[in-house]
């Protein structure tokens, strides 16, 4: 019944407690001119009905407070009739007392009663309003994970609710709406960060009120302060509990935000320890190899024959090789990152390059064959001769190290559109299809490759270069029946 | 090849790394041992159940298997020395494969010489281990187990149990690493609740007694993270 039994006409509801009273007065009137009309036509001063309804009306319609004016009045002007005249009548008849006794009896009943449906109502609606509030309010909130965001519609809201202006000061970052707040606001908020309240010791103080502003401390080193037009109680609550979802929100969002650094980091840090672990294993094993090598001819290099001692320089000199090309390997890389390699570009031919690189595989070919077929169409590319090298041989020492003895390595180039390409292609196992993708990525080595040395560098810095001279690199299965990778390598071609 | 006699036995090198494999195996014959190889763990147990081999020297990261696993397989038949000589070089990679049963561990790169010096004292261990001997006696120390005593430059050094347990467990594998946890089990009994804070304090109270500069131990050294290893090597 609370909630639902009695709804004020809109007209009634905005009336202010001046003019309530003033209208209970009306009400007065209406029932003695009604009194009146009764006592002329029946002769009766027993026109305590008139009265009644009166103040039933205005107790029922406008609250307590003018229900017991209306009581007052009404008890006066009827002890009026009854005294004909006099104010307080001679002699009082039973029935009259008890009519007289009504008035205020009904006035506080029918004031009580109403009065509380009334504030009960009142509050339902207040409820709802705090309710819309907050939850629009704390929607916005959980939208955003950016403060500045947060910040500012908290200070929207609060200016909203406060019918005025509100401010949200966190650290130094001031946002405010409707006007920028009076300097001794401003130190009382700052004043209030540095010096927190002492919790606890029942019942904290946070919020200070200082030049008609209401400025409260939130969590996390902000503070918000609104002023605006006279607040109920509730609303000042609706004020508070909105200033703390929004600083609650803002937290949220920042630990949001250092979450997901953190996964970052993380991220970085196995990444980090991957490589670190990676090198140390690329670098320990040739270094090993070249050690034990070194001590065994120190110790037993007498005990050799011609050949055991030949191998065993042989293992010191190719493991040196394969450090340096490592360590070469990690410097091309570390300049890809911080962007040092200054590609020139000048047009250079092919097969030079080619012959070159081959060269330099000779010993690690072994019985592998390189067949290559080169086409005059594209025999001059666009681009820097050395990257191309660095590129070429990363790609052309993956095939040989892939390929089974014997295998055939076949290298030839043809022009593409605007472009010459490259393409290797060898007889080794291939990838998965679904590494395929994978395959220039910085550390990442297929599931083959982890049975080889390697750190996964090699095919991202031939990405990197070739996209470095405008061209590119890109990995395919063979498309005939054989297994193997057909890896190709674009340059812009030279316009003729 | 070379004037190996192979008086030493048989040793197993298993290592994916073919140049390691090429540069070692000269070395390993000149000393005295018949090489075998194996690429990966599961070839390494063949040959050990097959040919057998007197020590064996094992890489952790293997192609189809992890080194660990290797010696745990080893261990549930075989009591051959085994030796992890690995690039990796993580402190937990050390003690998991410690306490599996490895007799010692050696960093990629190491040199000949000192390789072969872990060889010989690995397979000087086991010897001691198994053949029962009664004594033991290197540098100024000397144990007499039957009898319980310990002599320190010919002279007797009063030891509580728990040092006597500790010198005991070292002087057993001396030479090589033995683990805070084997440590543990062999003095406290494996449900113990001690740590390695216990073995410190213990081998503190121990090298007073033993070394002449407790503070720069000789016979009783640290390996950081690890263990201790009984120094004795000639």
């Amino acid at each position: 019944m609370a909630q639902t039994g009695f709804r004020e006409p809109a007209w009634l509801s905005r009336l202010d407690t001046p003019s309530r009273y003033a209208l209970a007065l009306g009400v007065v009137a209406v029932s003695t001119v009604m009194a009146q009309a009764l006592f002329m036509l029946t002769g009766s001063n027993r026109i305590g009905g008139a009265f009644l309804v009166g103040v039933l009306f205005t107790s029922y319609l406008l609250g307590s407070g003018p229900g017991y004016l209306a009581a007052a009045v009404s008890f006066v002007i009827y002890n009026l009739y009854l005294g004909n005249g006099n104010l307080i009548p001679p002699h009082y008849r039973p029935e009259d007392i008890m009519v007289v006794l009504t008035f205020p009896t009904v006035a506080v009943l029918m004031g009580n009663l109403t009065g509380r449906v009334r504030d009960e109502a009142k509050r339902a609606h207040t409820r709802a309003l705090t309710t819309a509030v907050l939850f629009e309010a704390s929607r916005e909130f959980s939208a955003s994970d950016d403060p500045t965001v947060i910040r500012a519609r908290l200070a929207d809201h609060l200016a909203a609710a406060a019918r005025g202006q509100a401010f949200v000061l966190d650290g130094e970052a001031l946002t405010c709406v409707g006007g920028t707040p009076p300097d001794e606001v401003l130190t009382a908020a700052r004043g209030l960060m540095q010096a927190p309240p002492a919790a606890g010791a029942g019942g904290e103080v946070r919020t200070v009120e200082t030049h008609r502003w209401r400025v409260r401390l939130l969590a996390d080193g902000m503070t918000a302060g609104w002023q605006g037009e006279p607040a109920s109680a509730e609303e000042e609550n609706l004020l508070q509990i909105l200033a703390d979802a929004g600083a609650a929100a803002k937290t949220r969002a920042a630990l949001t935000v250092a979450k997901a650094d953190a996964e970052a980091r993380a991220r970085t840090e196995d990444l980090r320890n991957a490589l670190l672990s990676s090198i140390s294993h690329d670098l320990r094993t040739p270094l090993a190899a070249v050690l034990a090598s070194a001590t065994a001819l120190q110790e037993f290099g007498d005990k050799f024959d011609a050949k055991t001692r030949h191998d065993l320089t042989t293992t010191i000199q190719e493991e040196t090789e394969r450090l340096n090309a490592f360590v070469t390997n990690l410097l091309n890389m570390t300049r890809l990152e911080g962007g040092m390699l200054d590609p020139a570009s000048s047009a250079f031919d092919l097969s030079e390059v080619v012959d070159r690189t081959k060269k330099r595989f000779e010993r690690l070919r072994g019985k592998r064959k390189i067949a290559c077929v080169l086409d005059e169409e594209a025999a001059i590319a666009l681009g820097d001769p050395v990257l191309f090298e660095v590129a070429l041989a990363n790609v052309l020492e993956n095939a040989i190290r892939y390929s089974p003895d014997g295998g055939l390595i076949s290298l030839k180039s043809y022009p593409r559109d605007d472009r010459v390409v490259v393409e290797v292609t060898d007889e080794g196992p291939g990838v998965p299809e679904a590494e395929l993708p994978r395959l220039f990525d910085k550390f990442y080595r297929g599931a083959a490759a982890k049975r080889l040395p390697g750190t996964g560098l090699g095919l991202s810095i031939v990405r990197g270069v070739m996209q470095g001279m405008g061209g590119d690199a890109s990995a395919a299965l063979r498309s005939d029946a054989s297994s193997g990778m057909v890896m190709s390598l674009a340059l812009p071609a030279v316009r003729m | 090849m070379t004037d190996g006699q192979g008086n030493l036995g048989r040793l197993l090198i298993v290592d994916d790394e073919t140049q390691i494999v090429r540069a070692l195996t000269p070395a390993l014959s000149a000393a005295g041992f018949v090489v075998s190889t194996a690429e990966s763990g599961e070839a390494a147990l063949a040959v050990l159940a097959g040919e057998g081999a007197e020590v064996v020297i094992l890489d952790l990261g293997l192609p189809d298997m992890d080194g660990k696993d290797v010696i745990q397989r080893i261990r549930e038949w075989s009591e051959a020395p085994i030796i992890v000589l690995s690039a990796r070089d993580l402190e937990s990679e050390k003690i998991a494969a410690l306490d599996l049963g490895a007799d010692d561990f050696v960093n990629k790169p190491v040199g000949v010489g000192e390789l072969l010096a872990r060889i010989r004292a690995a397979m000087r261990g086991r010897e001691r281990r198994f053949s029962a001997q009664p004594r033991f006696k290197f540098g100024d120390l000397e144990i007499n187990f039957p009898a319980r005593r310990v002599m320190i430059q010919g002279e007797e050094v009063r030891l509580t149990p728990r040092e006597y347990q500790l010198l005991r467990i070292l002087a057993g594998h001396a030479g090589q690493v033995v683990t805070h946890k084997q440590i543990i089990t062999a003095v406290w009994g494996a449900d113990s609740n001690a740590d390695a804070q216990f073995v410190r304090v213990l081998m503190a109270q121990l090298r007073q007694k033993l070394e002449t500069d407790p503070s720069s131990p000789e016979i009783l050294v640290t390996e950081p993270g690890i263990g201790y290893r009984l120094h004795c090597d000639d």
